[in-house]
């Protein structure tokens, strides 16, 4: 390949990066800046941005695949790929100072896109299943369960932190990079022009074979979205169909936020049923057709029949006070942090009001995006 | 001509009159007459309802009943032409038949509430007095 240790004569401008190429690049490392900081910094209401990072880095991915095969010279896998001996033998010399000069990827950056590629790629379809399976929303809410994505989010989160290192080992490649060759691989990622020595040989460059390019984009395109089209038809996995109950509609409702049954097993809701005149220190009695009427629902849509993300993790109730919602390990886990103001200002004033802030409570959906600090509080609270 | 101006204005005077008692409802006063009723029976002595006593007991503090609500006003406010809130944060609306004029229409609704609500402040069920003059108060209100 064309690689030389000897730098002799003056130094030349090469034609390196075209257009698309360089677009990708600088593409995706914003979409992947948008990814991490939407998951790592803002709050989880903004997961529609981590979402659209997602699927920017898929279509990113899947045009850096075919411009792989029909770019232009060094945009081909053809360019870089180098057996492992050769990468080894690179870091051998970039360890002592001396790497060799590569008009296109040197052998440890085509190691570290190959790495990367496939850590996105992963990233991106346990991002589907994580978004499937714990929050039924996506083309795999209808085949993913919330055990799966709550298994593969580890992975998701395990790669994402694996991501994070690679572009720091990524970075610091282009620093030493720099340092060694007295260029500028940054600048050449910007405006396509590489300074190299004078001697290295340069091979006839490839031109990018573009009606190739577009069309086997567009097809891969067109058969990605129709899966993913396809998959968004299927039903939820695990969120039954549910008639409302004008009885629980109107008496829960009457004093709270009509509670989804899906929020309770059903042993909490017998227990609950079975005494409102102490309900939570208020006399809620009910006519015993109606009461009947209601724990009959409650316990026909009890959080047993669901695979939604509140069911699966509030029906570990509290083992001292299993009727309270609120009580459960994981709503107190998850709202920990939540300044305890909140709860009490006027348009919350209950911790059990969960539809002040969820604005989507009442199905039972809880979806990340739902959630609605009131603005007073939102200053200073993390999510 | 003179007629229907007379007519129009006893119109408009008939509806500012509903618009600003809002009270008038026959199936108000047959609640009301019904525990009018039962406070007969309970005290021949028994006269009437009274808004002031009705007052009285919508802002007292009572004992008996549990600690985080003693009074009325612990959801409703002191003001019953302002909505309440429960305790687990739901909006309650105002009380004050003028603001809400299907208040105490409704005998079922109304034994519901005084059950639960004398319950809960009290510790005990209220009176037919005692429910008939809260009534009385806010019908006024």
């Amino acid at each position: 390949m064309h690689a030389t240790s000897e730098i002799k004569g003056a130094p030349r401008l090469v034609w390196v990066w075209d257009l698309p190429t360089r677009l990708f690049h600088w593409l995706l490392v914003g979409a992947v800046l948008v990814a991490l900081v939407t998951e790592l910094i803002a709050p989880a209401s903004w997961l529609n941005w981590h979402v659209a990072a997602g699927y920017t880095i898929a279509a990113l991915l899947l045009f850096r695949l075919v411009w792989a095969l029909f770019g232009s010279e060094y945009s081909r896998v053809a360019s870089f790929f180098y057996r492992p001996r050769q990468v080894i033998d690179y870091l051998r010399q970039l360890l002592e100072l001396r790497p060799p000069h590569y008009i296109g990827h040197n052998p440890a950056g085509a190691a570290m896109i190959f790495a990367l590629f496939a850590v996105l790629t992963l990233l991106v379809a346990t991002g589907f299943i994580v978004q499937g399976g714990q929050e039924k929303q996506g083309a795999f809410a209808g085949l993913a369960g919330f055990a799966l994505g709550n298994n593969v989010r580890g992975i998701h989160n395990f790669l994402a932190y694996l991501l994070m290192a690679m572009i720091a080992a990524h970075i610091a490649g282009v620093v030493a990079d720099g340092r060694l060759h007295k260029s500028s691989l940054v600048r050449a990622m910007i405006t396509g022009w590489k300074r190299v020595p004078a001697p290295l040989p340069l091979r006839a460059p490839r031109p990018p074979q573009i009606q190739a390019a577009v069309l086997a984009l567009a097809a891969l395109f067109a058969l990605s979205v129709g899966a993913l089209m396809l998959l968004s038809r299927m039903p939820p996995l695990g969120v039954p169909a549910m008639t409302p109950d004008q009885v629980w509609a109107k008496e829960c409702g009457a004093c709270h936020y009509a509670f989804h049954p899906s929020l309770l097993p059903r042993a909490s809701w017998a227990a609950l049923m079975a005494d409102l005149s102490d309900h939570f220190g208020e006399d809620a009695s009910l006519p015993p057709a109606a009461a009947a009427e209601v724990a009959a629902f409650l316990q026909t849509y009890a959080a047993e029949d669901w695979d939604t993300k509140a069911a699966n993790l509030l029906s570990n109730v509290s083992p001292t006070d299993p009727l309270r919602i609120t009580a459960a390990p994981f709503w107190v886990r998850r709202h920990r942090r939540l300044d305890p103001a909140i709860f009490a200002a006027s348009p919350v004033k209950a911790k059990s009001n969960c539809i002040a802030c969820h604005r989507d409570a009442d199905s039972g959906r809880f979806e990340p995006q739902a959630i609605d600090l009131p603005t007073f509080a939102a200053a200073g609270v993390s999510p | 001509m003179r007629n229907l101006s007379a007519i129009l204005a006893l119109a408009l005077v008939a509806v500012a009159g509903v618009a600003t008692a809002g009270v008038a409802s026959p199936a108000r006063d047959a609640v009301l007459a019904a525990f009018a009723a039962a406070a007969k029976q309970a005290d021949p002595a028994f006269t009437g309802f009274s808004a002031e006593r009705g007052h009285a007991f919508w802002t007292a503090a009572h004992t008996g009943g549990k600690p985080d609500t003693p009074s009325c006003t612990s959801c409703h406010t002191p003001d019953p032409t302002a909505e309440g809130q429960t305790r687990a944060g739901k909006q309650i609306a105002p009380m004050a038949v003028s603001r809400t004029p299907d208040r105490f229409t409704d005998a079922a609704k109304v034994e519901k509430w005084f059950g639960r609500n004398c319950s809960t402040v009290l510790g005990r069920d209220c009176t037919p007095v005692e429910k008939g003059d809260v009534i009385t108060y806010l019908a006024g209100k």
